[in-house]
């Protein structure tokens, strides 16, 4: 009962098959995404494959400096994907962001491997790219509405913003509701899968413990531990991005700076 | 009190503002008109920082009116905008929340004693406490926008289109009760036609075109 069965070529063909599904559909209703649906396909392959080999070659190394290394990549890239897909300026935003995604993602994820699973080894690739990526993908997407929405609620809720400064708030006082808001939309997602968790979908990371021979409470343990975990790591991440901004995108009279979000283009 | 010093402004070509001067001593009450677009609402922003003028100063209390400057100028100033944007939830919790903003701490325990009677001058039950301002008519909210702003217990107001909601006896209550006031200092736009027979003190500012 020692791991996961082991899926052949075959298996692989018959997964293959499957896809002609969606393919079949797409066709039938004339929709033009098939050509998306093969190169996501194919390059979700390459890219797979190519992590499969690298993760192999890290796990055996176990070098602490080069499992850091690698986490230092992997958030550079959530970083500069967080900035693309919320619309905000790369110059601007790449160093606060940066700064917030490695405080954030890593004192999370050494707090879960030092405190919680008690490893000794807190480096140890398994630990610090599994569990750094699931906390690290989570911070990807809560701050693509979090900081993402913040600036465009600023911007967009403009006259709400100058009322409150004209109240007498001060700058970080006339962004509360903004603030409050963003953090709101960027936790909610988390928290209704949280209240529906077990009953509606058994989690990734349960999936894999069960399938790789982990009795089902050794599984739900570490499933509470990680949901914990990513809420704290969403909100500092949040947080942190926030506050490392808001100095340089309002100008001294708390006017919001024309060149933080990308331009739209038509 | 406020003070225009050749002042120029532009948005891409047009000159909202050419070389315009303009005082406001303390005490007065200035209404301005003008067609839509010529420049009103600038004015406003202008003198709450939320603009900054090409050329030419502005000044408040014989203090220029700057990066440093402005914030305080903020404090001293009850602004009503157009829009009616004000916030989310309890009315009550709104005029709550303007007071606990640091600035407005020193008011906070005498402010709200004369919610009561404001309430009652401007015709709203005091059940519209209890209500989220997102249920409100414009009207109504108009009104909580002119009370918070009386709250701040500031002398200077700057009213924009502050009664378009309403209708032509709330219109001039609200008017009459800003422009009978000796130590408010008023400036309030509007495009409605209020009875100004009690105020005679109020001067007209017309905008034209430049």
């Amino acid at each position: 009962m020692n791991g996961a069965h082991e899926l052949t070529i075959l298996s692989m063909i018959m997964t293959a098959v499957l896809l002609l599904v969606p393919i079949l559909v797409f066709f039938y209703l004339k929709m033009g995404i098939i050509k998306n649906l093969l190169i996501s396909t194919v390059r979700m392959t390459i890219q797979l494959l190519l992590i499969g080999f690298f993760l192999e070659f890290l796990f055996k190394l176990n070098h602490w400096a080069v499992n850091l290394a690698w986490f230092m990549v992997m958030i550079t890239v959530a970083m500069f994907a967080t900035i693309k897909n919320s619309q905000l300026q790369v110059k601007h935003f790449a160093r606060p962001v940066l700064i917030s995604f490695v405080l954030s993602n890593l004192f999370i994820v050494i707090y879960f491997n030092f405190f919680i699973v008690r490893l000794n080894y807190i480096f140890d690739a398994k630990y610090l790219i599994a569990i750094g990526g699931m906390v690290l993908g989570n911070s990807l997407r809560a701050n693509v509405v979090g900081l993402g929405d913040f600036y465009k609620m600023v911007k967009r809720d403009e006259q709400l913003y100058y009322y409150r400064l004209s109240l007498g708030a001060g700058r970080f006082e006339a962004l509360m509701p903004f603030i409050q808001r963003s953090f709101k939309a960027a936790i909610n997602p988390t928290l209704a899968n949280m209240s529906t968790m077990g009953i509606v979908s058994l989690p990734g990371m349960m999936t894999g413990q069960i399938l790789g021979g982990s009795v089902p409470l050794e599984a739900i343990k570490y499933q509470l531990a990680i949901m914990v975990a990513i809420i704290a790591a969403t909100v500092i991440s949040i947080g942190l991005s926030i506050l490392l901004t808001v100095g340089s995108s309002f100008d001294k009279y708390g006017r919001m700076k024309t060149d933080i979000l990308v331009k739209k283009q038509n | 009190m406020i003070q225009f010093d050749k002042v120029c402004k532009h948005f891409s070509q047009d000159f909202i503002l050419n070389n315009f001067c303009y005082e406001v001593a303390k005490g007065d009450k200035v209404l301005i008109t003008g067609r839509s677009g010529i420049g009103k609402t600038t004015l406003f922003r202008l003198i709450l920082g939320f603009e900054t003028p090409d050329s030419g100063t502005i000044s408040f209390d014989n203090e220029v009116i700057n990066e440093k400057t402005v914030w305080n100028v903020r404090r001293k100033i009850a602004y009503v905008g157009q829009e009616t944007t004000i916030g989310q939830g309890k009315v009550e919790n709104f005029f709550k929340e303007t007071l606990s903003l640091k600035s407005n701490i020193p008011i906070k325990s005498t402010a709200l004693h004369n919610v009561d009677e404001l309430f009652a001058l401007f015709y709203l039950t005091k059940d519209m406490l209890q209500k989220n301002i997102e249920d409100l008519s414009g009207g109504e909210r108009q009104r909580v926008a002119i009370i918070n702003a009386i709250l701040l217990q500031r002398k200077v107001f700057l009213l924009d289109e502050f009664t378009s909601a309403l209708d032509s006896e709330l219109k001039n209550i609200v008017a009459t009760y800003f422009f009978n006031q000796p130590e408010y200092t008023v400036m309030a736009i509007s495009h409605d036609t209020l009875n100004l027979e009690c105020c005679k003190n109020v001067r007209h500012l017309k905008l034209d075109s430049l």
